[in-house]
């Protein structure tokens, strides 16, 4: 593994740093886009990426939509991207699901529509998706009817989430053997536009405060978004770069994964966070300083059309 | 027969133990759940305990972390199953107590904005906090753009089974205001019903509240100190001389350790005596305060305790 430096990334650094990987790993929200906006120059950066022979993937811990739904996005904006190159949580979550619990049975879901979807692709049934309003007295939610084939509780951004739903987990989640898997523990989500809500990561924690129990995640900083990706297309993780917004999911999975790290000032970290992270000495911290870092992608244009 | 603060001993207890024990104590402070009733069945012999210990000159509390109810709906419950001498004002809940910290301790200037259910939201108006309450029956915004009151103050969060996305969203935005208060009225994960079902309970919204906002929320109930301060400000007692019975170890009993008080465990609740002795056994420091000082099956004990003496 690389030893973490910090180091700004400049000049002809950015040629040698780009020959020395095949295949670049990106976040997408403060990295390649802010909500529906390009990060400026970012199509041009990936598009030149390609023609030069690298791989290019999008690793997102947003849950809010399905691969189809995020190709069409990239589309839309320009980026020369396929479905296959992009994983997303709704997508891994439900890769976990099959090939790592293989589950047998059906998934209360917490999430939304493409959860629902991703789910249903690789044929895992579930309940649960869309509005739940309260009704009756206390004993009733207690006694709400539970499914018997539901065998998973699974927690991703729901904007419907409510107190209903909270008691539905819990009242699955009171049988041990009922597994719990989240999404991802951000604790803002960016929506379109600009603006920002409280992430998947407050829904969990209030299924994970309920239910006294820890989910298994399965977004970044944990490996299996990275092992999702190297099962499906052959990687050399010493020559795999992370390019991400945020020290403690995007940085962090790469340092996880023995990647080099890139980070770029667009998103959320700043290198004031990294800096900290690097003098506290401290061994977990250590994960969070990245190899490079730049303003924004877009500073690795002159080397990829020189 | 008090027991040290540094060497909790959980004791079991019975007939002339726990009258020694009662007689060196003027206020005894009960937790409700699981100590005098259960969901709608009484502890048998809780309402005899308690006329008992008055008739004895002891002063009677009542303390939960219970929100979901005002005081007045407490006092029914008491009259439903059986008891005969308990006032609304021996009655403190953590729906109580909030408001009274709000109006007493930090003197809000401004409004509340509520979570919580009707047991919260009406202890609020009796105690004559201006709140700002969600109506989810008529929402007004969407999670992308919601309204918000320029005069809010405090967010305080309690049990609330309207609690749905929005009313996240609007507490963490004005949480992002460091001069605004965050209160949690407890931190009770699940919430008992009969039959050893449960609940989402106050602390797993608090807990989403306080990822969102990156901030800690002030705990009204137990363990916490404030509703013990709460009684001793109205009734001028003296820790030293009141016993805390409570079915709850990490609530509870942590409560009367933090609190100075004498402890004791009942066994008719959430917490086992094996659970007790686990934490008594437990190398870290901090675990000693879950122990209780003395332990019985139920407070149906105290009965024969009398009795043995008259007999």
């Amino acid at each position: 593994m690389a030893v973490s430096k910090c180091t700004r990334l400049n000049g002809p650094l950015i040629k040698q740093m780009l020959d020395s990987v095949d295949s670049v790993l990106f976040d997408c929200d403060g990295v390649i886009w802010r909500g529906d906006q390009a990060i400026p120059g970012a199509p041009d950066v990936i598009n030149l990426l390609k023609k030069n022979g690298k791989n290019v993937f999008f690793v997102t811990n947003n849950s809010t939509k399905t691969r189809k739904m995020y190709a069409d996005k990239l589309a839309l904006m320009g980026f020369n991207a396929t479905e296959d190159e992009v994983f997303g949580t709704a997508y891994c979550s439900a890769m976990y699901l099959k090939n790592v619990s293989r589950l047998q049975g059906k998934v209360y879901l917490i999430g939304s529509n493409a959860m629902r979807q991703e789910l249903e692709k690789v044929g895992i049934q579930q309940t649960g998706v869309g509005p739940d309003p309260i009704s009756g007295v206390q004993i009733d939610w207690a006694n709400v009817p539970l499914d018997p084939e539901v065998k998973a509780v699974v927690v991703g951004f729901d904007e419907h989430f409510s107190y209903m739903k909270l008691n539905r987990a819990l009242q699955y989640l009171n049988n041990p053997d009922c597994l719990l898997v989240g999404t991802n523990t951000d604790t803002r989500l960016p929506l379109e536009g600009g603006k920002a809500v409280p992430g998947t990561g407050c829904i969990l924690k209030a299924v994970e405060t309920a239910a006294q129990r820890q989910a298994q995640t399965v977004g970044k900083p944990n490996h299996f978004m990275y092992d999702c990706v190297a099962s499906q297309f052959s990687l050399d993780r010493t020559r795999c770069l992370m390019v991400g917004d945020r020290l403690d999911t995007d940085i962090l999975l790469g340092s996880n994964c023995g990647l080099k790290t890139l980070l770029t000032l667009t998103g959320v970290s700043t290198v004031a966070d990294a800096e900290a992270h690097q003098e506290s000495g401290c061994p977990k911290r250590l994960g969070m300083v990245p190899d490079y870092y730049v303003e924004s992608i877009a500073e690795l244009l002159p080397a990829l059309q020189g | 027969m008090a027991g040290l603060v540094s060497s909790r001993g959980c004791h079991k207890i019975r007939g002339s133990q726990i009258r020694e024990l009662l007689d060196s104590k003027l206020n005894v402070l009960f937790d409700c759940d699981g100590v005098i009733w259960n969901g709608e069945t009484v502890v048998a012999g809780a309402p005899e305990v308690v006329t008992l210990l008055k008739q004895q000159g002891k002063k009677v509390f009542f303390i939960t972390n219970n929100c979901t109810r005002p005081r007045a709906s407490y006092v029914t419950k008491f009259i439903r199953l059986g008891f005969t001498d308990v006032a609304e004002e021996e009655i403190f809940s953590s729906a109580y107590c909030s408001a009274a910290y709000l109006r007493d301790v930090a003197k809000l200037q401004g409004k509340v904005y509520v979570i919580g259910c009707q047991g919260v939201v009406k202890e609020l108006r009796e105690a004559g906090v201006p709140i700002v309450e969600e109506d989810t029956d008529a929402p007004t915004g969407t999670i992308y753009d919601y309204p918000l009151d320029p005069d809010v103050k405090a967010v305080l969060v309690g049990y609330d089974e309207k609690f749905d996305f929005i009313k996240l969203a609007k507490a963490c935005c004005y949480l992002q205001n460091t001069e605004c208060l965050f209160l949690a009225t407890d931190p009770d994960p699940w919430h008992p019903l009969r039959g050893g079902r449960i609940t989402p309970g106050s602390g797993s919204l608090t807990a989403a509240v306080e990822t969102a906002s990156s901030r800690k929320a002030t705990v009204i109930g137990k363990p916490s100190c404030f509703m013990f301060e709460c009684i001793a400000s109205q009734f001028n007692l003296d820790p030293g001389q009141s016993l805390m019975v409570g079915d709850r170890l990490e609530t509870d009993i942590l409560f009367g350790a933090n609190c100075g008080l004498d402890t004791m465990l009942t066994l008719t609740g959430v917490s086992t005596l094996e659970e007790a002795h686990g934490y008594k056994d437990s190398d870290d420091p901090e675990r000693k305060d879950f122990v209780p000082d003395y332990v019985v099956e139920t407070i149906a004990d105290f009965i024969e305790a009398y009795e043995e003496e008259e007999g």
